[in-house]
């Protein structure tokens, strides 16, 4: 990874902010379209950021968004261009795999395809309240990999974005997923990616097992201050999910001891990865 | 030295916030390394009378001159505003009004919002808009005020030709659409919602409107000030890019204040 000019600005920001180790635990490729196979600026696009924020890892995934039941062939699709992102950029990009629940025993073939060709974990979008029976095969399947189920999230209380994501999960079906399947390692994804994170933080305070992640476009204050008080710092992982100096300066800017920063900034999903190898 | 333009004191009806009044925002700013912020009024924002808040936000403000510059809040929809401009810019000298249009009932197209535009452009000072104080997909029951839209920001810009805008907390500002509407050399555009590196907006909006259209801003007390600091600490990748003009030197010399 290649470091910027050590001289570059830190009025306000701790020292040596951008040396820092970094895991984004939540991010994507290609989710403004893939136009053809040369084009590879959003890709790249990507990595220079990483590299001006010193975010070492990126977790991506490619979701069909949008409502769409998407069929197989075109979650292998978007599947296959986060492996070639990862091609090419080895140890910068690493994969979720993105499943529909719907397509049934494909998504769960799917799945071992994605781990086979190096994926660390699945992303679930919000075709499906986590609630909902069809998710329990794709539940169980992480389970037996060993891997991470990172789900998208929200509380939402706008009832026109409500209308065009009804079933979006919120915690509390996060939390019943992780009482049926305990073991499962559950992240709830972007605490800060529209909606009432407040309610969302008070909502997994009853449920241990169930990990969040700092990523999102809101860039509230004391957000990960709530994270760290309601759940503790163990249970909380940095991600952007695209908003990448944002989400860095949320770390950064809330009241964390160095160690707590650090947990959250890597050591934290380190710790889930290296259960898969456990 | 930092200026920043996206600053708010007073209560927010719809979540705690903990840095809003001024000597606790002083604290904020202080960590932070944050030398002056623009700030306005959230009660002018939610009380009937917006001038009352003005008038909170002058008692508040005034021992603290050298750090806070006041914004003034006008409601031209409520009786004897303009005698209440007046009293902001004239009276308290009041460098800078902004309207909440959404919040206050009317927009900035109609009758209320031209006349108020208009008397503004009157006094030679800027306008500052804000697109909205918080994301909507978490809005309370009660609050119904929806993100001020591009269009209608550029319909004004052209029915008020010599008005000068400060835009803050914006996201989706296409720099080539703002020059179409006359805007380069007469707005000032924080970042407290885009991005200089990865999506890019700032060096995208620095091609098209000059490096001068851009400020620091960061959104406190609603947001994390951190993030406009990471991104302030980024200008100094781009080719395009001033730090010292960015951080405070576009603000000071926008508003005709000291640095």
């Amino acid at each position: 990874m290649s470091r910027p000019p050590a001289a570059l600005a830190n009025v306000g920001l701790p020292g040596q902010w951008r040396a820092m180790r970094k895991f984004d635990a939540h991010n994507h490729v290609f989710l403004s379209g893939r136009r053809s196979n040369t084009d590879w600026s959003d890709v790249d696009n990507l990595i220079e950021a990483a590299d001006v924020l010193g975010i070492e890892r990126l977790f991506c995934s490619r979701p069909i968004t949008a409502g769409v039941m998407a069929n197989i062939d075109v979650v292998r699709d978007a599947n296959d261009s986060v492996l070639a992102a990862m091609k090419r950029h080895p140890a910068r990009i690493f994969g979720y795999c993105f499943v529909q629940p719907g397509n049934g025993a494909s998504a769960l073939e799917e799945i071992d395809r994605c781990l086979d060709g190096g994926m660390i974990g699945v992303k679930l979008y919000n075709q499906f309240r986590y609630i909902d029976p069809v998710i329990f095969p794709i539940a169980e399947k992480c389970i037996q990999r060993r891997i991470p189920f990172l789900g998208h999230s929200a509380f939402l209380t706008d009832p026109r974005t409500l209308a065009m994501q009804p079933k979006t999960s919120h915690a509390l079906d996060f939390c019943a997923l992780s009482r049926r399947y305990p073991e499962l390692l559950l992240i709830l994804g972007h605490i800060n990616g529209g909606g009432d994170w407040e309610w969302e933080i008070k909502g997994l305070r009853d449920c241990p097992n169930v990990f969040l992640d700092t990523s999102g476009s809101v860039l509230e204050d004391d957000t990960i201050g709530l994270c760290v008080r309601e759940l503790g710092h163990q249970r909380v992982l940095f991600a952007t999910d695209a908003t990448m100096e944002g989400c860095v300066g949320k770390i950064l800017s809330a009241e964390l001891t160095p160690t707590q920063r650090e947990d959250i900034f890597w050591r934290n999903f380190q710790q889930i990865l290296e259960r898969r190898k456990a | 030295m930092i200026i920043d333009v996206n600053a708010c004191l007073g209560h927010y009806p719809f979540r705690s916030l903990r840095f809003n009044t001024a000597e606790k925002m002083l604290g904020l700013m202080d960590r932070n390394g944050i030398d002056r912020a623009l700030v306005s009024s959230l009660h002018a924002v939610f009380y009937r009378d917006a001038h009352r808040g003005n008038e909170e936000l002058f008692e508040d403000t005034k021992s603290h001159g050298s750090r806070f510059i006041p914004v003034a809040t006008v409601n031209p929809k409520y009786v004897g505003w303009e005698r209440d401009l007046a009293e902001a810019v004239e009276r308290w000298k009041m460098k800078i009004v902004t309207l909440v249009p959404n919040h206050h009932g009317y927009s900035l197209a109609d009758e209320h919002g031209r006349a108020a535009l208009t008397r503004i452009a009157q006094y030679g000072v800027p306008v500052m808009l804000m697109q909205r104080f918080e994301d909507r997909r978490q809005r309370h029951h009660w609050d119904r005020a929806e993100d001020l839209q591009v269009n209608e920001l550029l319909e004004a810009a052209g029915a008020h030709p010599t008005l000068k805008f400060v835009l803050v907390n914006w996201l989706g500002l296409d720099g080539q659409r703002l020059v179409e509407a006359g805007l380069k050399g007469r707005c000032l555009i924080d970042f407290a919602r885009t991005q200089v590196v990865y999506r890019k907006e700032v060096p995208k909006l620095i091609e098209a409107l000059g490096v001068e259209a851009i400020a620091f801003g960061s959104h406190m007390p609603f947001d994390y000030v951190g993030p406009s600091l990471v991104k302030l600490a980024n200008v100094r990748s781009l080719r395009t890019g001033d730090y010292e003009k960015i951080a405070w030197q576009n603000a000071a010399g926008f508003l005709e204040i000291e640095g």
